[in-house]
């Protein structure tokens, strides 16, 4: 009795309880009440939000069918009407173009950037300052970039690469410098007991290490700058189908061809998504079975 | 003749702890020794500090009569091209061929541009291969690194250090993961390096009869310190009681 006594009392030193006296697993940090308390306002300001809303003019059951009728027009009935099959394609092939040529450029600079960023293969003091800028860079939106560049290059194709490129370089210096760090140090540390001087390191140590990692970062980015590219076209004039997209919608009001883009921007991204994963599998697999 | 001389040796990480205290020993050429202790002990910084992977804090290591502490870039490069280093995890690059993972030990003798191309002359590659043969793993030559079992790596390891030419191999617990079979095979070979080859070679080991059975020379290292220094059979059961401070039959020894 007088054993089972001291264990209680000994334990009972670490044992958190809640104010009804249960034993509360949680480490009953400050994050659960934050949490909590987060959830409750916003719950609180989502409802009172909705008695806010001017609803002058609102007839919704008229709102819900033409929205209705809106999209089975695009989606059930594309055609084209301003231009041809064959303008169809150069467009849609000036959209690529800028999504290409804004990743490639991108990815060259970015890799050497990426090797002054990397902790495990720079200093610290120039990994640091590198990390910053780019940081930087990757908080201003591509768009606004976009813009920003215009101001030099003027609303175009130029302006929209320079500024697609920019923020390529800031994502894909941040995704290729982490590959990079997760390259085992054991490799790194028997190269250099080797002799290899730093170059050799490089490219015989950390690119076939990572090499996967970074075409999969590289093709991502591609589809995101394709994505981009598209409202490119539209909000910075840069030509391509994202213009003809602009000229559909708001210009004509034709949703039918409205629509029809919509497909074969889809298309084009499922293509360049299967290709992309094909390429990788045949030429650069994970492991290999024989 | 003497090929290494360790002088009064004390390395710290931070200035806390003193990883190693006052390391005095010579290694002549074509030597086998072993160095035991218990982990912490400071064996794999001690091996670090002989081609200077890590920086020296108090005195010297003279290696073949050049100061290791006081090299600049180029000659450490230099100086790293004689010294083989094999490693417990063999860190060997996983996605590459074995042949083209042996053909980095040569890197220390390119110049930048031909390292980056992967230049290498007829007679280096061919003498990969007599390396790979030699150690019975000429057949995977071309297979990927990361197909072959821990022995095998570890076999490509050690042909990466002999293919540098290197007058001393350093091997930090060559077969702390290896079962007792690949074990025998590796410590075979490394033996062989010696006797065969004439390259000197300096171990860390973990299991007390392994160093007993094939060094001609044990270290024994204890918080820094060598506590023992001389042949293995001279190695008495509470020398061993006293390097890892515990009795020998509460040891697990393979």
């Amino acid at each position: 009795m007088e054993t089972t006594e001291t264990i209680k009392t000994i334990d009972t030193a670490y044992i958190k309880r809640t104010k009804n006296g249960r034993i509360n697993i949680r480490s009953g940090n400050k994050i659960d009440l934050v949490i909590k308390w987060t959830i409750f306002m916003l719950t609180v300001l989502s409802i009172m939000a909705f008695f806010f809303f001017d609803y002058t003019g609102l007839q919704l059951v008229r709102a819900i069918t033409e929205t209705a009728y809106n999209l089975r027009v695009m989606f059930l009935e594309p055609t084209l009407n301003h231009f041809s099959w064959g303008e169809a394609f150069h467009q849609i092939g000036i959209t690529v173009g800028l999504g290409v040529l804004a990743t490639i450029i991108g990815g060259i600079i970015a890799l050497f950037l990426s090797f002054m960023a990397a902790e495990n293969l720079s200093k610290p003091w120039i990994s640091k300052t590198v990390r910053v800028v780019v940081a930087f860079i990757r908080a201003v939106p591509t768009v606004l970039w976009v813009l920003i560049f215009a101001i030099a290059a003027g609303l175009g194709s130029e302006a929209a690469i320079l500024g697609m490129l920019f923020h390529s370089i800031a994502y894909l210096v941040k995704a290729f410098s982490e590959a990079f760090e997760e390259v085992d140090p054991g490799i790194l540390e028997a190269m250099r007991a080797t002799g290899s001087n730093w170059w050799h390191i490089v490219t015989h140590g950390v690119l076939p290490s990572t090499f996967t990692y970074l075409l999969s970062w590289t093709f991502l980015r591609f589809e995101i700058n394709f994505g981009v590219a598209v409202a490119m076209g539209a909000a910075a004039g840069a030509g391509g189908i994202g213009f003809e997209l602009f000229m559909a919608s708001g210009f004509y009001f034709d949703l039918r061809e409205v629509g029809f883009i919509t497909y074969a921007i889809l298309i084009i991204a499922i293509v360049l998504e299967v290709i992309s994963t094909r390429l990788k599998d045949r030429f650069f697999p994970s492991s290999v079975s024989n | 003749m003497t090929l290494l001389q360790v002088e009064g040796l004390g390395k710290s990480y931070e200035s806390e702890t003193q990883v190693l205290k006052n390391v005095n020993f010579e290694v002549k050429t074509g030597e086998f020794v072993s160095i035991i202790g218990p982990s912490g002990a400071g064996k794999s910084t001690l091996l670090r500090c002989i081609n200077r992977m890590v920086e020296i804090n108090e005195g010297r290591v003279l290696f073949n009569n050049l100061d290791v502490g006081t090299l600049k870039k180029k000659e450490l490069r230099k100086l790293r091209t004689d010294i083989g280093m094999v490693f417990q995890h063999y860190n060997l690059v996983p996605r590459l061929t074995v042949i083209e993972n042996v053909l980095h030990g040569r890197f220390g003798y390119k110049t930048t541009m031909q390292g980056i191309l992967g230049r290498f002359t007829e007679e280096e590659k061919e003498h990969a291969f007599f390396l790979l043969q030699k150690l019975g793993i000429e057949d995977h030559a071309y297979k990927r690194c990361d197909q072959l079992s821990g022995g095998q790596q570890q076999r490509v390891g050690i042909c990466r250090a002999l293919i540098q030419d290197p007058k001393l191999i350093l091997c930090d617990e060559p077969i702390a993961s290896l079962d007792p079979n690949s074990s025998k095979v590796i410590m075979d070979h490394l033996k062989s390096i010696t006797t065969e080859m004439g390259i000197t070679c300096l171990v860390n080991l973990h299991q007390v009869e392994v160093a007993q059975d094939y060094s001609d020379r044990i270290i024994g290292l204890k918080q820094g310190e060598i506590v023992f220094d001389g042949m293995g059979r001279l190695l008495r059961e509470e020398q061993i009681n006293h390097i890892y401070g515990t009795e020998l039959r509460e040891l697990i020894t393979v």
